[in-house]
Order: C-alpha cells, then sequence, then structure tokens
C-alpha cells in the first residue's frame, strides 16, 4: 500500500524543512538507500524553494509525497500566472538570465536534474501540479543459468508471484535486445515491486512441471491504452509460435473488458502472433548493430466510436492519409500557434533509457522558444550519446499539435500516429539524425 | 468538499460502462457511406409481425399521455394463456436486461456470487460487477457451457447460476439430458436462471422447454424475450417465468411501470400473431446459416453456429480492424473481443441481399489487407 503524506504550507522557504524531513522519512521508510532518500530531498527542497519564491502571492504550495514500493514521488499543487520552467529542461546547460525569470533558476535546474522524472499537469486556471519522481535502486539482473528442458503440454495465464515475475523478466532480460524489455526487466527485483503495485500486469506461460516458458506484460498508459512488451517466449522454437498465441490470447481475455479502448506496443517482440494487431509504422533504431526497423503494434479493444484530434496544418495532410490507411474516423481541427505566447519558455520533459540508448520528450508548456528548445534537448542528448530521440504530441490539445511545425523545423519527422495512447491519440516524431 | 467519487462504492467506480453503438446517421457520417446494414444485435431482418405491426399503427398518441399498465396485466394474461401458466408467474421488464438486474437485487448481496460462462451475454456479469456481486466465470468447453465446470464453481455463495441456451455467442446448447443432470447437481442450492432469449430459433425435439422444467424444479427461473424472435427489439419487452414463490420474491425488486404501453401492446400482439412470421423467420435463419457457412468455408474461415440467428467466425486479422473496414462499405458486425473471443465475429443472420452485401464486403476487406 503506498504511504500518503499531504503538507499545505505558506509560500515561504522557512518551511522547506519540514518538507525535506517529511521527504527523508517517507523514502528511508520505503527502503530506499541514502543516495536516493538525499536525491529525493533535495528535489523537494529545490523545487520548493523556487515555488516559495516566484509564487508568494498565490497563497499556500500543497505538497503530497508518496512513498510506494519502488518510488517516492512528490506532487507540489502551486498556482502562478506566466509559468515559466525553462530551467527544468534538460537542453538547459546554464543559468539563464535576463529572460524574465524572477527567483533562482539554478534551484530548478539542480531539482530537475537530482529527479529521475518529472512532468507537470495543469488543474485548471493558473493552478499547476509539479510531480517529481525517485526510483529506488535495485540490483542488476543475473543471468539465469539454463539447466531446464521446457516441454509441453503448456497453459497461460495472470501472474502475481514475484519470484515467477522475477524470474521471468531475467530470462526475458537474458534472451531479447533491450530494446523490447521494460527497462525494470534490468533489475527484475523492481518489476516484481512494480507488479505487486499495481504497475505492471503479467501473463505468464508455463509448462507441464511449471517452469516457465514465456511472458507478457502490460501497464496503463494515458487513459485509454494499455502498452505491452513481449510476448516473451522461453519453449523451445518449435513451440515458440503455440506459446506466443497462448500469451496473447490470455492477455486478450484478460484485458478485454478492462476500461481502456487499446492495447498498443512499441517494442513487441518478434514473436507476437500474426493476425492479432495491426501496424502502425514503425520507428528506426539505432544501436551498435546499426539501423533497423521497429514495427509499432496496436489493436482495438471494441468498436472504434470515432475522436475528435487537432493538427497543425503542415501536418493534416499526414494524418488523414494515416487515418485512411487504418480506416479511422476522426474529425480532424486545424490548430494554429498562438498569436501571442503566455510565456518565453516552453518546457520538455524527458525521460531517458539508457540500455535502449531512448529518449523520449513531451511538451509540458507551450513557450515562444518551443523549435529551439527542441533543438537544444537533441543536441544535449546527442551530447551524451543518445542515438534514438522520440517526440510525442498529444493530438487531444491544440497547443500540443500546433508543436508540430517547431518540431520540423528542429529536424524532426512524423512517424505514426498511435490511436487513444495518450488523452486522445499520440502523433510520435523521431529526430532526423536518429531515424 | 468530497468529490463525488469519494460518494461511489469501489464496484461502481471500477466499472467499465457500456458504450452502446452510435446512431445510424452518425455511423453514417463518420464512415463516409450512405447505407448502413447492421449485422450486429441479432435483431430480425423480418421486422415485427403483421399483427404487432398493425397494433403500433393504431396507436392513438393521445395515449401517450397516459401511464402505462404498471404490472403489464394484459400481456401477463396472454404470456398466461400461451403458455398454460397463472400469469402471476410471470414478471414483464424493459428487456432481458432488467429481469436480470431484478433477480440479481432479489437473491444476491455483497459477499454473495453468480456463476456464469466467462464467454457468453455479457450482462449477467456486468450486472454483478456493478452491483458488488462476485461473478464466477466458468470456461466453454469447446464452445459450450461446461455443466460439470459450473456446478464445480458453485459455493455456498453462490446465490444464481446463469445458463444461455442457446449460448451467445456460440449457439451450443444443452439438451434435455444434459440440463437435468446439471440441475440434479445443483439440488436446489441455487437458482437456476435459463436464458433463453434465442430458444424460439431451435428447431429439435432434444431442446429443452425451460417452461416445462420449471414445473419440476421450481429452482429454475426462465428468461425470455420480444426483441429476437418477435422482432420488437426497439420497444425492449422481455420477461421471466418462474415457480410462485420464487418469482414473488423478485417482483419485490422489480420496477413497475418500466415497459411502455405500445410494448406491451405490440407483445401480446405478436404471441398471438398467426401469419406465420417465426416458420418465415426461421426459414430466413436457416438459409442464411447455409449460406454463410458456405462463404466461410471457400475462405478457409473456422466458423461456429448452432441454434439463433447469428454465426461466429474467427478471422484472420484484428475484429476491431475488420469492423472498420467493413462500416467503410455500410456493414456493421459485432467484434467478439469484448465476448473474450479476440479476432472472432459475430454476423446476424438476415435476408439473402443482406447476407451477399455481407460477403461481398468481407472478401474485398479481407483481400485489401
Amino acid at each position: 500500500m503506498d504511504t500518503i503524506l499531504s503538507l499545505e504550507t505558506p509560500p515561504d522557504i522557512g518551511y522547506a524543512r519540514v518538507l525535506t524531513t517529511a521527504a527523508e522519512a517517507l523514502a528511508r521508510s520505503r527502503g530506499l538507500a541514502a543516495r536516493e532518500q538525499m536525491r529525493f530531498q533535495l528535489a523537494v527542497e529545490e523545487f520548493f524553494t523556487y515555488l516559495a519564491q516566484v509564487v508568494p502571492e498565490h497563497g499556500p504550495i500543497r505538497t503530497v509525497l508518496t512513498g510506494k514500493p519502488y518510488q517516492v514521488c512528490a506532487s507540489i499543487r502551486f498556482q502562478a500566472s506566466g509559468l515559466c520552467l525553462g530551467a527544468l529542461n534538460a537542453g538547459c546547460t546554464a543559468v539563464p538570465a535576463g529572460d524574465g525569470e524572477t527567483g533562482h533558476p539554478l534551484s530548478l535546474m539542480l531539482a530537475g536534474r537530482v529527479a529521475d522524472r518529472f512532468r507537470i499537469d495543469r488543474d485548471g486556471g493558473d493552478a499547476f501540479i509539479l510531480h517529481a519522481e525517485v526510483d529506488k535502486a535495485y540490483p542488476p539482473a543475473e543471468a539465469p543459468g539454463q539447466c531446464v528442458a521446457i516441454r509441453p503440454p503448456y497453459r497461460a495465464g495472470l501472474e502475481s508471484d514475484p519470484s515467477l515475475l522475477m524470474h521471468a523478466a531475467a530470462l526475458a532480460a537474458s534472451r531479447y535486445p533491450a530494446w523490447h524489455c521494460p527497462a525494470s526487466f534490468q533489475t527484475p527485483g523492481k518489476f516484481a515491486d512494480m507488479s505487486g503495485a499495481g504497475r505492471f500486469f503479467s501473463i505468464i506461460a508455463q509448462d507441464a512441471a511449471s517452469h516457465p516458458a514465456g511472458i507478457l506484460c502490460w501497464a496503463r498508459s494515458g487513459d485509454k491504452g494499455l502498452a505491452f512488451s513481449g510476448p516473451f517466449v522461453f519453449a523451445p522454437p518449435e513451440d515458440a509460435a503455440q506459446v506466443a498465441r497462448l500469451l496473447t490470447d490470455a492477455f486478450l481475455a484478460a484485458v478485454a473488458r478492462e476500461k481502456v479502448e487499446i492495447v498498443f506496443s512499441e517494442r513487441a517482440t518478434p514473436d507476437a502472433p500474426d493476425g492479432y494487431f495491426e501496424s502502425l509504422g514503425s520507428l528506426t533504431l539505432h544501436g551498435q548493430e546499426g539501423p533497423s526497423e521497429q514495427p509499432v503494434l496496436y489493436r482495438h479493444l471494441r468498436e472504434d466510436a470515432g475522436e475528435t484530434v487537432w493538427a497543425a496544418p503542415e501536418l493534416e495532410g499526414y494524418l488523414r492519409g494515416a487515418y485512411d490507411r487504418l480506416a479511422m474516423c476522426r474529425d480532424i481541427l486545424t490548430a494554429h500557434p498562438p498569436a501571442a505566447f503566455e510565456r518565453k519558455r516552453s518546457l520538455l520533459s524527458t525521460t531517458l533509457d539508457k540500455n535502449k540508448g531512448l529518449a523520449v520528450l513531451r511538451p509540458l508548456l507551450d513557450g515562444e522558444d518551443a523549435s529551439a528548445n527542441l533543438a537544444a534537448h537533441v543536441q544535449a542528448l546527442s551530447e551524451k550519446g543518445v542515438p534514438n530521440v522520440l517526440l510525442y504530441l498529444d493530438l487531444s490539445r491544440a497547443w500540443e499539435a500546433a508543436l508540430a511545425g517547431p518540431a520540423m523545423e528542429a529536424g524532426f519527422r512524423p512517424r505514426l500516429v498511435l490511436p487513444f495512447a495518450g488523452r486522445s491519440d499520440v502523433l510520435v516524431f523521431q529526430h532526423a539524425q536518429s531515424d | 468538499m468530497p468529490s463525488l467519487t469519494d460518494l461511489a462504492p469501489p464496484h461502481v467506480l471500477n466499472f467499465e460502462s457500456y458504450v452502446p453503438s452510435r446512431p445510424d446517421e452518425v455511423l453514417m457520417r463518420q464512415y463516409g457511406v450512405d447505407r448502413l446494414l447492421r449485422l450486429n444485435n441479432n435483431e430480425n431482418a423480418l421486422g415485427p409481425p403483421p399483427a404487432a405491426r398493425e397494433v403500433l399503427d393504431a396507436f392513438p398518441p393521445v395515449r401517450g399521455a397516459v401511464y402505462p399498465s404498471g404490472d403489464c396485466f394484459f400481456l401477463r394474461e396472454a404470456l398466461g394463456r400461451a403458455f398454460g401458466k397463472d400469469p402471476e408467474r410471470f414478471l414483464v421488464g424493459n428487456g432481458s436486461c432488467e429481469v436480470i438486474t431484478s433477480v440479481i437485487k432479489a437473491f444476491c448481496q455483497p459477499g454473495d456470487s453468480i456463476v456464469t460462462a466467462d464467454k457468453t451475454f455479457a450482462v449477467y456479469e456486468w450486472v454483478a460487477a456493478f452491483s458488488g456481486i462476485d461473478a464466477r466465470l466458468v470456461p466453454l468447453k469447446v464452445y459450450a457451457q461446461d455443466p460439470d465446470a459450473m456446478l464445480d464453481a458453485v459455493t455456498e455463495r453462490t446465490k444464481i447460476v446463469f445458463v444461455c441456451n442457446p449460448n451467445n455467442p456460440t449457439g451450443t446448447w444443452w439438451d434435455k439430458a444434459t440440463l437435468e443432470r446439471f440441475l440434479a447437481g445443483i439440488g436446489g442450492r441455487t437458482v437456476v436462471v435459463l436464458d433463453e432469449a434465442y430458444r424460439e430459433f431451435v428447431d429439435s425435439p432434444d431442446f429443452p422447454d425451460g417452461m416445462e422444467v420449471m414445473e419440476r424444479h421450481p429452482n429454475v427461473l426462465v428468461f425470455r424475450t420480444f426483441s429476437k424472435m418477435y422482432g420488437l427489439a426497439a420497444l425492449r419487452v422481455g420477461y421471466l417465468c418462474g415457480g410462485q414463490e420464487a418469482v414473488d420474491i423478485v417482483r419485490r425488486t422489480h420496477l413497475v411501470y418500466s415497459v411502455n404501453t405500445p410494448g406491451q401492446m405490440a407483445a401480446r400482439a405478436a404471441l398471438e400473431d398467426g401469419s406465420g412470421h417465426l416458420e418465415a423467420t426461421r426459414r430466413m435463419v436457416v438459409q442464411a446459416r447455409g449460406y454463410l457457412r458456405s462463404v466461410f468455408d471457400s475462405l478457409g474461415i473456422e466458423h461456429v453456429s448452432g441454434e439463433g440467428n447469428y454465426i461466429m467466425a474467427r478471422v484472420p486479422v484484428p475484429d476491431t480492424l475488420l469492423y472498420r473496414l467493413l462500416m467503410r462499405q455500410g456493414v456493421m458486425i459485432r467484434t467478439m473481443t469484448g465476448f473474450r473471443f479476440p479476432n472472432w465475429i459475430r454476423v446476424t443472420l438476415a435476408q439473402e441481399p443482406a447476407m451477399e452485401a455481407f460477403s461481398m464486403a468481407f472478401r474485398k476487406a479481407l483481400d485489401g489487407r
């Protein structure tokens, strides 16, 4: 069960100590190591310090600290007009000066770096919630020994046993390229903890002697989608197709009446059986062996009821073509960039998966510098040696859809549409240098 | 201030509300077609019997201002005459869905369970779920409800077992001997609902007649509907029949005034219609079943079809994709993923032109992939 601490404080840095003490206590109680305790404490302190200085006239700041078995999270709700959090951008390399920001952006830069990830939700009007997460550290997977023969008959079903999940995750990580695996497969203890907390669900196939013969797992993505990984098959080649079908059938039966519209995967394995999913297109992956194409798979769980999406004028033709190819009905509204921006500096979140050499950018706040900010992110990621850079735009928001123009100016190219993968459909761009 | 979600119980918050298909004109606009052939809901393509049509044509608009008979008095009398039973042993509802809800409300409380198949008419499971009642789902065995497994699933907290006979969507059915063995195994421990929504489509003498079975088993309740064979789906009239004691219990939870006057009148007329409408519908269904079986066979498509006015087929692409490809040609079928039959579709059996239109669209959709 999650541990939740909720504090409402005046926007006064004198209260930072209260928050950091609570953050440290929470991180310690959830078993985070000293380094992660410190990172969490620091993220909370720096975010709060910054906000206390820039939003004093807007009243109290509400901080909710949540401890999960695998992670701690600070959700800070505040009000601000013309909010500019540009210093949080991963591409921000120096303390900005004279850009209209007040307070100490250095604290923001620091907060953004010590947290494993952050995001911002708008809570209506001028209210925002800033979420910062720090993950628990886990030991890496040890390659499991191959000492048993997997033999039919096979069965498959929902599985929650932590030991079995850890074993299956380690088997998958040892047999499949990192691209296909959830990041937590590299640290199976984390995968088991995330499963126990309801973050992942898994179908496991077992043979006659209850040895794992395969796994397929999934997690929620947005309000309407389930993102799956797999199927990962450990059975001998002659049985692989049968086990993959068992896993897929059991998966679809398990989620058929879920509160979601679709299942999809940007990292499905080649074992995914024919006829179960539609191809939305592919992403070009750059790895040590050179570039390769990774198909992106998807299927509806029920009849498509249609949707309304926003599209930048320069992307409208591309989207109409994509929807026509998918035989999917969409009302497309034109999204123009605003005549005047609320803030100078835009904000992007960056999720980095070092094992995959992958960075995913998502817009959090719009601003005048969107194109330059995207380019700065690409530059910063390139310097870190990240070869694959994707940008996701949720087409339910006009301002996000309108970023298609700046994205293309910054060298991104549209690759595919993920129906219902966000609040609505998500348009996936890949940076031209990486596709 | 608490949010509304704080007021709702978890079993309601966790329930996925059903999203019905949109009206024809909306769908036609969305998919850019100028006609829509509905083969998704097992409606009777011949429509209502002539006697019911006459009643509907003659319905005086002024009666729209007057409440209907709260307990469907004349319709129950007609049902009593048709089946040779006391009218008090019938409860009429706004479609069988309301009757299902009444039975679950009557017999179940939190902590209780119902037993049903995992791949059958979903409303039993849905009503249980949003009522906070555990639904124990038993896998089918070779597309048929498995009586032994269903018996094994019964616990001391099981109050109702739902048997869909013939089963929607597979069309499989329990014969007289199977049902008797099952009821003997239950031994009166639970209510057994025999949902015979498609009973009128069955010709076999070995098919058990729930109206007769209930006379020997007071724990049996039979559900039937005017939506399918009688072509009155838009008017929503279904009913249950059972022993007096069981019906008296269900009546306590059953809403009155839920069935409108045109529905009551049309249902009564349909029941008493002597035009041969049932025979004509059966002939249409038999012919369409044979036609679609040959279509699927010619394409090497696996299909399942027992009784009832529908056929199910396993398609080589996601069923939800095929739905969209067929909709772009003005043909609507039912996807089966929600029935936990991924990559299967269900097609209503209708007149020859409709079946040919489906066949053409189906071939084109598959050829284009």
